[in-house]
């Protein structure tokens, strides 16, 4: 059932950096030199480009044929995935589908963003008619209303979010590209008593916007063997939703679109939510990460932070949860931050990890979240199941 | 104007979209107009270009009650708004009688009182100078 002929060969990341002074082409230089050195590969074997849309260059409409002229790369398929924090895991499948159509054979998957050093976005719509005269704090706003929902269905436990604010702040500590002002250690009472931004969002609930990029290697897997790749992994399940319930009025915000888009990558990975080995959730806000659980199935809904303390999320626990810090401990790379949970993943399935390296890596489930619309929790979800070969 | 609102005076003009127009020329004679799907008798809101349960263009503005209940709620401590000192507000998703929910900020309401199920009635307060909707407890 599953595929696997389209193979990842090779994963970089950048050091995620506070107003790094840096730029999106900068940054993005350092992260396709990384991932071609970690594929073993020379620059004019790769004949395609997908890159996610980042802030630090929202104002350009040429920013894939721009960036790909500063890597001094000759393409015969390039396209931006405006998917936000889900674009690096979308990135991934819109390069094997068009690798797939035969358009190209290598694609260069990369995430850059400098949110923290420079922004051009301007998202207006919805946003600048019905949301900003309201004075609701951006993100942690509108999570602050998911939350008190949640918690008013569910009840939700601050032992659970602190839980999983200390395991990734311990898996931070581990990973040497995560961001420095963020590598402190971290006890749950910090977390309890970090600032209120916007009830029930605490500060250390929040991701910190910083500068950063990666960038993986995507081929076909008879490409790879001939190139004599040394590790590899199939991307072996996939679903993406936008914008879902769109339809409802009033739908139960608890339910997000992963619900959908996690049982079609299941079916296509052929696997069941107990087979996954590692998770790498997209965690913008930590309750995002209880919400996917519920999802995808790891729990039913409104068991979450029973789940959550229930089981170990360290590297080395039973069920190894963003290993690399996650976004929040690690900081998040404006919309380049999704691609820190893929490259993660990459990592453990390559087995170069080191120090935080998990028992059994054979495969893992990575997801991805992005934009907020109005009034509902998010509106992209994505699901990706690698399988290392 | 209402005994409590931290935001008054505060509130950044909307950038209105052009179909949306109907909204703002009621909101300035004081009446909730929404959206109105004649084929699939549903209400929408924020206003759209199409319906967004058919795609079609056949779409009437109804005004409506302006009562609703709270679905949920936020008291927002760090405002993006640029003023030193600006007390915590609520901004509220309020389910309107008609099936839509509306992002607005409960307004005459101690941030401590907002509680999920309370009803509230529509309360217009201002964002530059155009009315805007707010909701106070009913």
């Amino acid at each position: 059932m599953a595929q696997r002929d389209i193979a990842i060969i090779g994963a970089s990341e950048v050091k995620i950096e506070l107003r790094s002074g840096r730029t999106t082409y900068e940054l993005a230089g350092e992260a396709m030199a990384g991932a071609l050195a970690s594929a073993g590969l020379e620059k004019h074997e790769i004949d395609g480009l997908a890159v996610t849309s980042c802030f630090s260059d929202a104002g350009n409409p040429f920013y894939s044929p721009i960036l790909s002229a500063y890597l001094g790369l000759q393409l015969d398929w390039c396209q931006t995935t405006d998917l936000g924090g889900a674009g690096a895991s979308g990135s991934v499948v819109r390069a094997a589908m068009a690798i797939r159509a035969g358009l190209c054979h290598t694609v260069l998957v990369l995430s850059a963003d400098a949110q923290s050093t420079t922004n051009r976005g301007d998202i207006q719509g919805f946003r600048g008619e019905f949301q900003y005269p309201v004075g609701i704090m951006g993100p942690p706003g509108y999570f602050g209303l998911l939350s008190n929902r949640y918690d008013h269905q569910y009840g939700l436990d601050p032992k659970a979010l602190a839980k999983l604010a200390v395991t990734q702040r311990d898996h931070a500590l581990l990973n040497p590209l995560a961001c420095e002002k963020l590598r402190k250690p971290l006890t749950e009472a910090e977390y309890l008593a970090s600032p209120m931004i916007s009830h029930p969002i605490r500060m250390l609930d929040c991701v910190m916007v910083a500068d950063g990029a990666s960038a993986c290697i995507v081929t076909t897997t008879e490409r790879a063997k001939a190139l004599g790749a040394r590790r590899m992994a199939h991307p072996i399940g996939y679903g993406e939703r936008v914008n879902h319930l769109e339809t409802e009025n009033c739908p139960d915000i608890t339910r997000v679109g992963h619900e959908a888009a996690g049982a079609k990558a299941l079916a296509q990975a052929g696997m069941k939510i107990g087979d996954i080995k590692q998770f790498h959730p997209y965690d913008d806000f930590l309750i995002a990460i209880i919400l996917q659980m519920e999802a995808l199935g790891f729990c039913k809904p409104g068991e979450g932070c029973k789940y959550v303390l229930e089981h170990d999320f360290h590297f080395n626990g039973d069920l190894p949860l963003n290993t690399g810090g996650g976004q929040i401990s690690a900081g998040q790379a404006g919309l380049a931050g999704g691609a820190h949970n893929l490259t993660e993943a990459l990592r453990q399935l390559f087995g170069e990890a080191e120090g935080r390296q998990v028992k059994d890596n054979s495969n893992a489930m990575v997801t991805g979240i992005g934009w907020i619309p109005y009034g509902r929790n998010w509106g992209s979800s994505t699901v990706l199941v690698l399988e290392a070969a | 104007m209402s005994e409590y609102d931290p935001l008054e005076g505060l509130r950044p003009a909307p950038v209105k979209q052009d179909f949306s127009q109907p909204f703002w020329d009621g909101a300035a004679q004081g009446k909730f107009l929404l959206q109105y799907c004649p084929e699939s008798g549903k209400y929408q809101f924020y206003p759209r270009p199409v319906s967004v349960q058919t795609g079609k263009r056949n779409l009437e503005w109804r005004e409506v009650s302006g009562r609703g209940t709270v679905y949920s709620h936020t008291v927002t401590y760090r405002s993006p708004i640029p003023v030193k000192g600006i007390k915590p507000y609520i901004v509220a998703l309020v389910e309107l009688e008609e099936g839509v929910r509306v992002m607005a900020n409960l307004v005459g309401c101690p941030v401590e009182a907002v509680k999920i199920g309370m009803l509230v009635k529509l309360a217009w307060v201002k964002a530059g100078e155009d009315n805007f909707p707010a909701f106070e407890p009913a």
